[in-house]
């Protein structure tokens, strides 16, 4: 059997499921038709500067066509140094607006690029906390990493290349049909061959590549992977089992080169044949109506060298309308995210004082399956409230309902009176943060890590909030400063220091209400001890709800809640609970012994 | 070699003395499919270079009004017009199947080299300069690889059509041979320009995809606290100054495609001129003057693999480098072991009390021994001493297991005896079947492990997580690196993998660091549970955990301080009281004063 079957397993096929919407058809549609307007002048420029260019490169075949028509006449006096002159003066025009097309081609690629990556964190930067929290930020991260990357080769060379090539085949048509009608008719011969094989691969081309490059893209995440894990593969002996695991991924990814390759084996005859078929055709049929007089030999000339030239601008399209369709998926990701509704909140509610209460709260992430039932708590502005209990109990997630993340189901979350959930997020940060174990360290500079939580502050505050958290002192011993470079790929930071700045951020934000998510859980015991100390100094007056896990935590708070199945089971103080005896009793007296 | 017949059985030993050797070595793998391409490639470029011909003897039969010349014109296009079609068809095949192999050749190498490597590799090179080579570099020597053979081709094409223009029509031909070398040289001057910009405009890409996918993992925190004006400012920054470097690369791209422009033109002009004057003179055919015009223009094709061999190279060096200079590491203890007279096989390894000369801390056989450590660097080095072949050679004596030197075992026999499980172990993504099927005794089975581990939760958060495994948790898969899951709920998973393997000594370093209290006392009593009878050793300031040990070491500062079970040294031993509890003098006033100022 001549031929390869796609193979059967798809390295492109989702492995778990997408967090975050892709767009619709019609919403990549519009995306583009937007980013398409957007651009609208350059674009005319493009094709502008493209058709000089191309109109002045035929201006040689022209030219020896009429040598050869003269030369055939047995005519004396050819006006060589006229030709020559007229044939030097279109190549400098050629020269020039080739450039201007390749220039004002790259231009425009970058502009619509630098559109779409900055729309894409544009509205990424504006997901309501609540879709963040639940979805991860791994998918987005994909889609502004790899589907970017894709992206960038589409809109930097296929986008332009396309509109160039379309142009330039049509005017070579145009250009056929001028010099003699029955040539333009000769290319149409070879038009079926084209349309069937083309037809053909492009049904199957785009899924294939895609396929390919996800299988590629597997190889290197094994190597990245083991690479990652270097002290578990080792100590678990998996060594053997991750080159068994490469080798496979390679069987995989090479399945599908194998299955493109094939594609192509189809393609490139085609494309080949289509060429010499046009030649041949305007040779035999231009020849035969030159021998009738139908034609003069010169137009036949100038027909054959256009003919010639139509290689170039069929391999551009073909080439690059390859590259479009696969990134079409791309764009559909990075479209997708604008299908979230932004949760605009209602500006107008106010929050009368600084008490949390919640009513009745019920609440499930899916539906039918309520992972709080029926929580009613409230919390007196300055009160320490510990939340503990075991894993899954709902702890969390009622935090995340304290700090205006998730509305409820059921019942109401309040802050003096006023319902979080129906209030935009940049309303509810003014007045609860929450801190959780990500202590992200942005790349830039320990300024610019600081600044984003009270944009315009002066230096000295953002020292004195450093010196809250005691951070100072080994910020002061950086060489540069505020200015220092920290984050990935600059000064690397312990994640001791990385918490104080978190923690120096909320010194800075000054939010009345904190939600502790576990904050220091993360940390070595021991460094964790440190960072308490910096902790209770931002505490310090204010409202908090502590998720705890270290029973000391617990042990400090005013009032405790033990949460149990999504229900509070216990409340009350340290001293109360040990009293009553029940589960934190027992718990406690495990511990302190 | 056929794709189909991918991976290698074996990669074989590279050549890693440069990057140019190993280039070389990795063409010299590939001979004959270097050859098979260049002849394929040959035989395209001779046909398109015979189409001049057939267009040539079109015309001039058309001239001489002979039908039948015509359609042995077109019989020549025809025929070559095959030849093309199969040439430039197979050339691909080969050229790719060329950088296909090469690549998964590579990229083999890489596979068995991390693996060999472990947990040295980071120490000795960063771990983005490793998964570079992985991503970008092979790509860049497949590159190389594949476009070898088409240069070649089309060199030896292009001295073929010369010689052949020369002995048709010596006269043009000669002016042709002469203004063809200068062609192709002629773009060579502006390559290095046009690939140091280009390489500029890469690196603030990269720098702002770095932004943005740092802007994106902290995002969280920006819509937590705020800032996203501030750092969108930054990133459009960045993005525009991506776009000005990319515009600056596509001047420099723009003026070498005008230069191919100019220059041939400069060359048909003259070819035109001269050909029209010598065929006004009856010296040459018009048709000759025809064939040699579009041979002319057709040269343009082969002509474009000089500059692209010479970007090829370009690009590839520095990536070869790179990958001979990962492929060169090694491990600095011996892998292989001194120690020949003990049997590499797990099931007569050594066995018995695990002993540290270095510290004095001993692990008798088949108890639970808790190691307390004030500091946790050292309690990590500590830890992963007691495994034998540490990846940072240093001068202190080997741990001893039944009083055999873990150092001088084999790597593997060593790792089969003790399993240190260190501070941040790794989920390998994969399903949590997978997960859980690691190298182990057989004796624990993965559900045992999980409940041990107290994994309920996990199992459960998984079964919600899965597609289509209908709600399997052993068959769901396990995001990268876990991610999904809580700092806690890793944890656990890590554990009961620990658990699985059940190996003669564990050695777990704050194995329950990131659990919840009321889940860690649960934990705590499922290795003890589990591990009943097998040897123990668990680095913790944990009371939970501690409280369960059998015997309890205090190590301060690299020596055993005091040994005894915990109630009694929490009553006993002032230091052993500071660094379990947290009631120091200085905490308590600190709690004292928080108490005051509330």
């Amino acid at each position: 059997m001549i031929g390869v079957a796609a193979p059967e397993y798809d390295p492109a096929a989702p492995q778990s499921a997408t967090t975050l919407p892709v767009g619709t058809p019609a919403t990549v549609r519009a995306y583009v038709g937007q980013l398409l307007r957007r651009h609208r002048k350059a674009f005319a420029l493009l094709i502008g500067v493209n058709a000089v260019a191309v109109i002045s490169s035929m201006v040689g075949p022209y030219l020896l066509g009429g040598i050869v028509e003269d030369l055939s006449d047995d005519v004396q006096d050819l006006h060589l140094g006229r030709t020559a002159a007229l044939f030097g003066g279109a190549l400098v025009v050629q020269t020039v607006f080739v450039r201007l097309v390749r220039l004002r081609g790259g231009m425009l690629g970058e502009e619509m690029l630098a559109d779409l990556r900055e729309d894409f964190l544009v509205r990424s930067v504006g997901l309501p906390p609540g879709v963040l929290e639940r979805a991860g930020t791994g998918d987005l991260l994909s889609r502004i990493t790899t589907d970017i990357d894709r992206l960038a080769n589409a809109m930097r060379e296929a986008v332009p290349q396309l509109a160039i090539g379309v142009v330039w085949a049509l005017l070579l048509m145009g250009a056929l049909g001028v010099t003699a009608p029955p040539l333009a008719l000769a290319v149409l011969v070879a038009l079926p061959l084209l349309v069937a094989g083309c037809r053909w691969y492009f049904r199957r081309a785009p899924s294939a590549y895609r396929s390919e490059a996800a299988g590629y893209a597997a190889v290197a995440a094994v190597l990245a992977e083991t690479v990652d894990a270097g002290r578990t593969v080792e100590a678990h002996r998996l060594g053997e089992r991750r080159i068994a695991l490469s080798d496979r991924r390679i069987t995989e990814w090479t399945a599908w080169e194998r299955y493109t390759l094939w594609l192509r084996s189809v393609l490139f005859p085609v494309i080949n044949l289509t060429h010499t078929t046009i030649l041949l055709a305007v040779l035999m049929i231009g020849g035969t109506f030159v021998l009738n007089d139908w034609l003069t030999v010169g137009q036949l000339t100038t027909g054959a060298m256009l003919a010639m030239m139509m290689v170039e601008p069929v391999g551009l399209i073909l080439r690059w309308y390859d590259e479009l369709q696969v990134a079409q998926v791309s764009l559909a990701r990075l479209v997708g995210v604008r299908d979230i509704e932004p949760d605009a909140g209602d500006a107008e509610v106010h929050p009368d004082g600084r008490d949390v209460e919640a009513a009745g709260v019920r609440f499930g992430y899916r539906e039918g399956v309520d992972v709080l039932h029926q929580v009613s708590l409230s919390v007196a502005p300055g009160t320490r409230l510990a939340l503990v209990g075991p894993s899954g109990a709902g702890k969390s997630t009622l935090g995340r309902l304290l700090a205006g993340i998730y509305a409820p189901r059921e019942g109401r979350v309040t802050l003096g009176e006023a319902e979080l959930s129906r209030m935009p997020a940049e309303r509810v940060r003014e007045h609860v943060a929450l801190v959780n174990q990500e202590h992200h360290v942005f790349v830039g500079s320990l300024r610019d890590n600081l600044l984003l939580a009270r944009q315009g502050a002066g230096d000295a505050e953002l020292w004195a909030a450093l010196g809250a958290v005691d951070a100072d002192g080994w910020a002061r011993a950086l060489d540069d400063g505020l200015d220092s470079e920290v984050g990935s790929g600059g000064l690397s930071l312990t994640p001791a220091q990385a918490q104080q700045i978190a923690l120096a951020r909320l010194v800075l934000a000054d939010p009345h209400t904190l939600v502790l998510d576990e904050a220091t859980s993360l940390l070595d015991p021991r460094a964790a001890r440190h960072l308490e100390r910096s902790l209770a100094r931002v505490l310090d007056g204010r409202t908090v709800v502590a998720i705890a896990h270290r029973l000391h935590t617990a042990h400090d708070a005013d009032v405790i809640a033990v949460v149990e199945n999504g229900r509070i089971s216990e409340l009350g103080s340290h001293d109360a609970l040990v009293e009553a005896d029940g589960a934190y009793a027992a718990l406690w007296r495990s511990w302190h012994g | 070699m056929q794709i189909r017949d991918l991976p290698y059985t074996d990669p074989g030993e590279p050549d890693v003395r440069s990057g140019p050797r190993f280039l070389l070595w990795l063409g010299r793998q590939q001979l004959a499919g270097q050859l098979k391409s260049t002849a394929w490639g040959l035989l395209h470029q001779c046909g398109l270079a015979g189409l001049p011909l057939g267009v040539g003897i079109a015309v001039q039969a058309v001239i001489d009004r002979s039908g039948t010349r015509l359609a042995l014109a077109g019989g020549l296009i025809a025929l070559l017009g095959v030849a093309i079609a199969v040439g430039d068809t197979m050339l691909h095949r080969t050229a790719v199947t060329n950088w296909i192999t090469a690549a998964a050749r590579v990229q083999q190498l890489l596979a068995r080299k991390t693996a060999e490597l472990g947990s040295v590799l980071t120490r000795r090179v960063a771990a983005g300069e490793v998964v570079a080579v992985s991503t970008g570099d092979v790509e860049k020597i497949g590159w190389f690889v594949e476009a070898l053979s088409r240069f070649a081709a089309a060199a030896t094409a292009l001295v073929i059509i010369c010689v052949g223009l020369v002995l048709y029509q010596p006269a043009l031909g000669v002016v042709v041979a002469i203004g063809v070398p200068v062609l192709a040289l002629a773009v060579l001057p502006l390559l290095p320009p046009a690939t140091r910009r280009a390489d500029v405009q890469r690196e603030k890409a990269g720098r702002a995809t770095e932004l943005a996918s740092d802007t994106v993992a902290g995002l969280r925190v920006l819509r937590g606290i705020g800032g996203e004006e501030l750092f969108l400012g930054r990133y459009r920054e960045a993005s525009q100054e991506v776009r000005r470097a990319a515009v600056r690369s596509a001047r420099m791209w723009s003026l070498i495609s005008a230069v191919q422009v100019l220059l041939p033109g400069v060359l048909l002009i003259v070819v035109v001129w001269y050909g029209a004057a010598l065929a006004r003179d009856g010296r040459i055919q018009v048709g000759e003057l025809v064939t040699v015009y579009s041979a002319v223009t057709l040269m343009l094709f082969p002509l474009r693999h000089f500059e692209e061999i010479a970007m090829a190279y370009s690009f590839s060096r520095p990536s070869a480098k790179r990958a001979a200079r990962v492929l060169a590491l090694g491990r600095a203890t011996d892998p292989s072991g001194t120690d020949t007279g003990v049997p590499s096989r797990t099931s007569d390894g050594p066995s018995g009390d695990l002993y540290d000369p270095a510290t004095g801390l001993l692990a008798p056989e088949g108890r639970f021994t808790a190691v307390v450590c004030g500091d946790p660097d050292a309690a990590g080095r500590l830890a992963e001493r007691l495994g034998g072949h540490a990846a940072e050679a240093d001068e202190l004596p080997s741990a001893l297991l039944g009083g055999v030197a873990l150092d001088g075992l084999a790597l593997d026999a060593a790792r089969a005896a003790v399993l240190v499980q260190d501070k941040d172990p790794v989920l390998l993504s994969g399903t949590l079947h997978e997960l859980l099927d690691v190298p182990s005794s057989g004796k624990v089975a993965p559900d045992e492990a999980l409940a041990a581990a107290q994994c309920g939760d996990v199992l459960d958060a998984l079964a919600q997580a899965s597609v289509d495994t209908d709600g399997d948790p052993m068959r769901t898969r396990i995001t990268e690196r876990g991610r999904s899951l809580s700092g806690g709920q890793r944890q656990r998973l890590a554990l009961a993998r620990s658990l699985v393997t059940d190996p003669e000594v564990l050695v777990l370093d704050e194995p329950t660091s990131a659990v919840d209290s009321h889940t860690e006392s649960r934990v705590a009593g499922g290795i003890k549970r589990l591990r009943a009878g097998r040897t123990t050793v668990v680095f913790s300031s944990s009371p939970l955990l501690l409280d369960l040990a059998d015997r309890v070491v205090l190590v301060h500062d690299g020596e055993v301080a005091s040994v005894g079970v915990h109630r009694e040294l929490l009553r006993t031993d002032t230091r052993y009281r500071a660094v379990v509890t947290r009631e120091t003098d200085e905490e308590t006033k600190a709690l004292q004063t928080w108490e005051e100022t509330a």
